[in-house]
């Protein structure tokens, strides 16, 4: 792997490299104390030193609010919505964020292949940057480091001088030909980034803790401080489920077919024609929520489909944390089938 | 109901107790009111007009009844209406008005209209729903015109208009506003009925609860929310029952 290094002093004009090779998103300051990505306009005004975007890069790829097509009702006619085919790279992705698209990959080409989504994700570069885990992320616990580079082009570690700039593949390595505010590499080992583990078990571990884990207490003490607003779901990187509507214009002759994000905490979610809802209780969607990310994919994959993002815990308003969530089940798991008591369990959070 | 009928759907706009705000945002459709006219006859609307008529297609109300005049009016309007729209929070769930039925109803009498107070008979502020059937119901206060624009839409084009029961919350995300609980404010939005487009989050302002709650609204969970921004336990009551009054004073938890 090729390194070099980027002084902070270079790094607008490594921007400005960048812009001139496609459209760049990078993570921006929002409202008081919040971060999103945006598209550059200014390179100095890029943030890469951030503890998490309200929003991940998935809204790029599946938009929050899409027109799926617009029709004609006069004569029975429908054309789809134009998806650009512009260069995109996202500069200043977090590991478990990139994890999180591939993870999305695989749920729109896997069965039914999702073609907006196929399409929006063409033609993308991303260029990966270290952070500082804040007491929200839990990615090393669900297996993915920091410094993990998995679907990265480019990754940038933080030092003190600026970044050591690694290039994973050829096309990052097209990237950064012919800019020429790289110096030579610092002769630094990778710094070692302290996270503490959050999950009672090993990741690995989970998938026997689920399987008992459907009649679990946990669910109806989760619902109780719950007040199904649907936060959680919206701001996972990893969730994907959308609603479609239709939408007239005044003319009542054309209109157009617009999705948008939804989620299982929902009302409408699992209401079907008839007036029937086969998921009503805060307790069942909170269950189900859950297992999505544990027990369902996980199944098929092998791996978690939570990235421990922290999202949903740090935009919870009620305060509820997934790790709190499965740690429970966890202690759950321990009573009822290792006949433990928790308190005598005997494991030692930090040192796993 | 489609416009290719030769007659175009008669519509009917009226008042009950109320700001009129909503039939004043009405008139701000300006160019889409236009089109509306296209499909449309509007055959009774006092802000703009003075025509009267017998039947109705579509009879929209705004404003809460409070009166036993009011309850005599309600009736014989749905006797004379196809369909009957509840417009603005007063008129769908009581609104503002119904915070005086937390009060003894002579004291609120004896403070609005002193010795005069036998002139004006009153009765609790109520939605249209207490008294009559009421198809479609356009939350807001005032009223929300995109949600007004497309119920209309749908009703004229022979489809069912959809009701939105998801909270604020799920807008703020879809425009990925920062959250206004991270500035500081209290919010309702979490448990408050969407289809606003979250608009006053978006303008850094904290939801009031204007629309209504979801239908299955956890006020113990949303008490304790508020509480732990640090609002009084009897101060988060007040404030969901600004708006919320008529259908959860009743239910709140003591
Ligand atoms: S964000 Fe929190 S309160 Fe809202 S639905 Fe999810 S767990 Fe419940
Ligand atoms: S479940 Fe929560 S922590 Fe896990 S990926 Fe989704 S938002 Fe992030
Ligand atoms: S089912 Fe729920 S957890 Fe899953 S993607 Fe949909 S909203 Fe997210
Ligand atoms: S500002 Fe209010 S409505 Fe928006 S996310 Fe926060 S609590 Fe929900
Ligand atoms: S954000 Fe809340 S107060 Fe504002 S319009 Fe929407 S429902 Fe009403």
């Amino acid at each position: 792997m090729k390194k070099y290094q980027l002084n902070k002093k270079q790094l607008p004009s490594f921007i400005d490299h960048l812009k001139k090779q496609g459209t760049v998103f990078a993570p921006h300051k929002k409202g008081d104390a919040s971060y999103s990505f945006a598209k550059v306009v200014e390179s100095d005004s890029v943030i890469l030193e951030y503890n998490r975007t309200l929003n991940s890069i998935k809204k790029y790829f599946l938009p929050p609010r899409e027109l799926l097509l617009s029709y004609s009702r006069k004569d029975n006619s429908y054309k789809k919505g134009t998806i650009g085919k512009e260069k995109k790279i996202f500069l200043g992705v977090h590991s478990y964020d990139m994890k999180a698209v591939l993870k999305l990959d695989y749920n729109f080409t896997e069965g039914n292949p999702e073609e907006n989504y196929l399409l929006r994700r063409r033609n993308s570069s991303f260029i990966g940057v270290s952070f500082i885990p804040d007491e929200f992320h839990f990615s090393q616990s669900v297996g993915m480091p920091v410094h993990d580079t998995d679907g990265f082009d480019i990754y940038l570690e933080k030092n003190d001088d600026g970044y050591t700039v690694k290039i994973i593949t050829e096309k990052g390595e097209k990237l950064i030909k012919e800019f020429n505010g790289l110096c030579d590499a610092l002769d630094i080992s990778s710094n070692h980034i302290q996270f503490q583990n959050k999950l009672k078990y090993n990741y690995n571990r989970l998938p026997e803790v689920f399987e008992q884990s459907w009649n679990a207490e946990v669910w109806e003490e989760v619902a109780k401080r719950c007040v199904g607003c649907g936060t959680c779901n919206l701001v996972c990187p990893t969730c994907y489920c959308f609603d479609v509507e239709d939408n007239m214009d005044l003319s009542l002759q054309n209109g157009t077919r617009d999705r948008s994000w939804d989620g299982c905490m929902l009302n409408d979610f699992a209401a079907v024609a008839g007036g029937e809802n086969f998921r009503k209780s805060l307790a069942d969607r909170q269950r189900h929520r859950i297992f999505r990310k544990f027990r369902y994919i996980t199944y098929i994959t092998g791996e978690p489909w939570c990235v421990g993002c922290g999202r949903c815990t740090a935009y919870c308003t009620a305060g509820i944390s997934i790790v709190d969530i499965v740690n429970q089940l966890c202690d759950e798991y321990e009573q009822k089938y290792l006949n433990r008591p928790v308190e005598q369990s005997g494991l030692n959070l930090e040192g796993l | 109901m489609t416009t290719e009928a030769k007659n175009k759907p008669k519509v009917a706009f009226f008042d009950f107790t109320s700001c009129e705000g909503c039939q004043l945002n009405k008139l701000n459709l300006e160019n889409d009111l236009l089109d509306i006219l296209e499909h449309v006859d509007i055959v009774e609307f006092r802000e703009a007009m003075d025509d009267k008529a017998e039947e109705y297609d579509i009879a929209f109300i705004e404003g809460s009844i409070s009166t036993p005049s009011c309850v005599e009016r309600i009736h014989d309007i749905r006797r004379r209406a196809k369909m009957l729209i509840a417009l603005g929070a007063c008129a769908t769930q009581g609104g503002i008005n119904a915070m005086k039925n937390l009060q003894p109803i002579e004291e609120v009498r004896e403070a609005v209209y002193g010795d005069e107070k036998y002139r004006f008979p009153t009765l609790p502020a109520m939605p249209v729903s207490a008294i009559v059937k009421v198809d479609y119901k356009i939350d807001g206060c005032p009223m929300s015109m995109p949600e007004f624009l497309k119920v209309l839409k749908s009703l004229l084009a022979g489809q069912e208009p959809i009701k939105p029961d998801s909270a604020v919350c799920v807008e703020c995300k879809l425009k990925e506003n920062e959250c206004v609980f991270d500035k500081g404010m209290v919010c309702l939005g979490p448990i408050t009925r969407g289809g606003c487009d979250a608009i006053c989050p978006s303008f850094g302002q904290f939801c009031t609860g204007c629309r209504g709650l979801i239908s299955n609204p956890n006020k113990n969970a949303m008490l304790e929310i508020l509480t732990e921004h640090g609002i009084s336990l009897d101060e988060a009551k007040k404030r969901i029952l600004l708006f919320n009054s008529y259908d959860h004073s009743q239910s709140m938890p003591k």
